[in-house]
């Protein structure tokens, strides 16, 4: 299919998600906000700290949004309708959200800077949480499916939707997708009000606009793969198979973006106790099931 | 095998990447940069494997080594004295015996390439998805073994770690 009409799609998207964030965060619901902010943003002056490593500075913006792209880059909107089809879709997702933490490790190293720092790291921390409960969901999943391409895993769920057949690591992989995307309660590494923005505190003008930006688009992403991975993908009834991914995809963003009115941040500590006392037990349990599941159906 | 122009030119640039970026890994006294330049040599390695046709090694290879680099960053940064590499302090020791063996590991990896006669190149590469068939079908049957073996060496330096780690109960 065309890439212009992907990427047509991908801006659409990120911009419906902007009027969102908005609404999340200040509870008012405008079309043109994203525009109005986003010119404001661009017209910024463009800081730069006193002693940055320079190199890494610069480039910290756009690997988180080449991440987020990427990763958007193997996920199906309907039959045939992506970028790059590959055998190890699932697999690629995963490789390519990894760079996500470098990006913004790169982008807390590099202003010299103590908030920035202390983000920068914690979000290594974050990823030691939340990185088992991405790829242990994700192996039931693909089990499921006998595949790692993702349009097989969509079509898998033609009868039942992963959803219901793994609740587990539905939920398990939805809250550690937040958890990546950094959004409330997981926005350990930015923290406002704790660390006054974080690994984007030191960021202004054009270069912040772009980290602001790749964090929409790694919220589409995330949004879309819990969409193929456990929601159907384009699977539905009456509407075209690409609204129904779009309209899933957008209320699962939605839903991870509103959750962070209700729930406080979490500390860090409790992050990964959660996540290695709790999380990885039960994605192992879910692991088991699907896989007894999967022999009890072909028996 | 006759690679596609497009392979070709994807296997230089992959190539000759990974050993810019090998060499910067020691051009920089900052220990993040330093770290960073390995993940970017590690990264290409990974994009030859992807020019190779080896795809669920390519997208193993970059998922590994972008958490393990970043890892290693820490570590560096916690252990090293100076790790912004600002205070220009020299770092590098034994520069002799570093030379030499790095000279003498060179050349056998040079001979190894050209030395052993390897068995023919397939003439074209399985299809993703049979390679990824053929890859589990071949960890859990013939190297099992050592796979489990050393799925529990990392276990059991992981529980000793751990226990190491602990806070002292004596007084």
């Amino acid at each position: 299919m065309s890439g212009p009409l992907l990427l047509l799609t991908m801006i659409s998207g990120v911009y419906l998600l902007a009027v969102l964030e908005e609404w999340s965060a200040t509870g008012r619901l405008s079309l043109s906000t994203p525009v109005v902010r986003g010119l404001a943003q661009l017209s910024r002056e463009s800081l730069v700290p006193r002693k940055p490593d320079r190199l890494l500075f610069e480039l910290a913006p756009a690997l988180l949004l080449l991440a987020a792209l990427l990763a958007a880059a193997v996920l199906p909107l309907a039959p045939g309708l992506m970028a790059v089809d590959l055998a190890t879709g699932a697999l690629f997702v995963n490789a390519a959200l990894a760079y996500v933490m470098v990006a913004l490790v790169m982008a807390g190293w590099a202003p010299d800077a103590a908030y920035a720092l202390i983000g920068g790291w914690r979000f290594l921390g974050q990823l030691i949480a939340y990185s088992m409960l991405i790829v242990m969901p994700l192996t039931a999943v693909a089990m499921r499916a006998q595949s790692l391409s993702t349009t097989d895993i969509a079509a898998s769920q033609a009868v039942l939707w992963n959803v219901l057949t793994q609740p587990l690591g539905f939920v398990l992989f939805w809250l550690a997708a937040m958890a990546l995307a950094f959004v409330p309660p997981f926005d350990l590494p930015v923290a406002l009000g704790e660390l006054a923005g974080g690994v984007f505190a030191e960021y202004t003008g054009v270069r912040l606009a772009i980290l602001r930006l790749a964090r929409l688009v790694l919220v589409l992403t995330l949004a879309l793969a819990i969409v193929v991975f456990f929601l159907g993908g384009w699977l539905g009834a009456l509407l075209p198979g690409w609204a129904w991914t779009g309209v899933k995809t957008l209320a699962v963003a939605a839903l991870m973006l509103a959750a962070g009115r209700y729930v406080p941040r979490l500390s860090p500590d409790a992050l990964l106790e959660w996540a290695w006392k709790l999380g990885i037990p039960l994605a192992l349990v879910n692991i088991v099931w699907v896989g007894i599941t999967l022999l009890a159906v072909s028996k | 095998m006759i690679a596609a122009p497009g392979q070709t030119v994807a296997l230089v640039v992959f190539g000759a990447s990974a050993l810019g970026f090998g060499v910067a890994v020691f051009r920089t006294k900052s220990m993040v940069r330093s770290a960073l330049a390995l993940l970017g040599s590690m990264s290409a390695v990974g994009g030859l494997f992807l020019a190779l046709e080896t795809e669920f090694l390519g997208v193993l290879q970059l998922m590994m080594m972008a958490t393990e680099m970043t890892i290693m960053a820490i570590f560096m940064v916690m252990f090293m004295m100076d790790p912004g590499g600002l205070g220009q302090m020299d770092m590098t020791h034994q520069k002799r015996a570093a030379v030499t063996a790095g000279v003498v590991g060179g050349l056998i990896a040079v001979a190894l390439s050209a030395l052993p006669s390897w068995a023919a190149v397939v003439v074209a590469a399985p299809a993703p998805s049979v390679q990824l068939h053929d890859l589990g079908i071949e960890l859990m049957s013939r190297s099992m073994l050592i796979f489990e073996t050393a799925g529990l060496a990392i276990l059991v330096a992981m529980i000793v770690a751990t226990t190491i780690a602990l806070a002292e109960k004596q007084p």
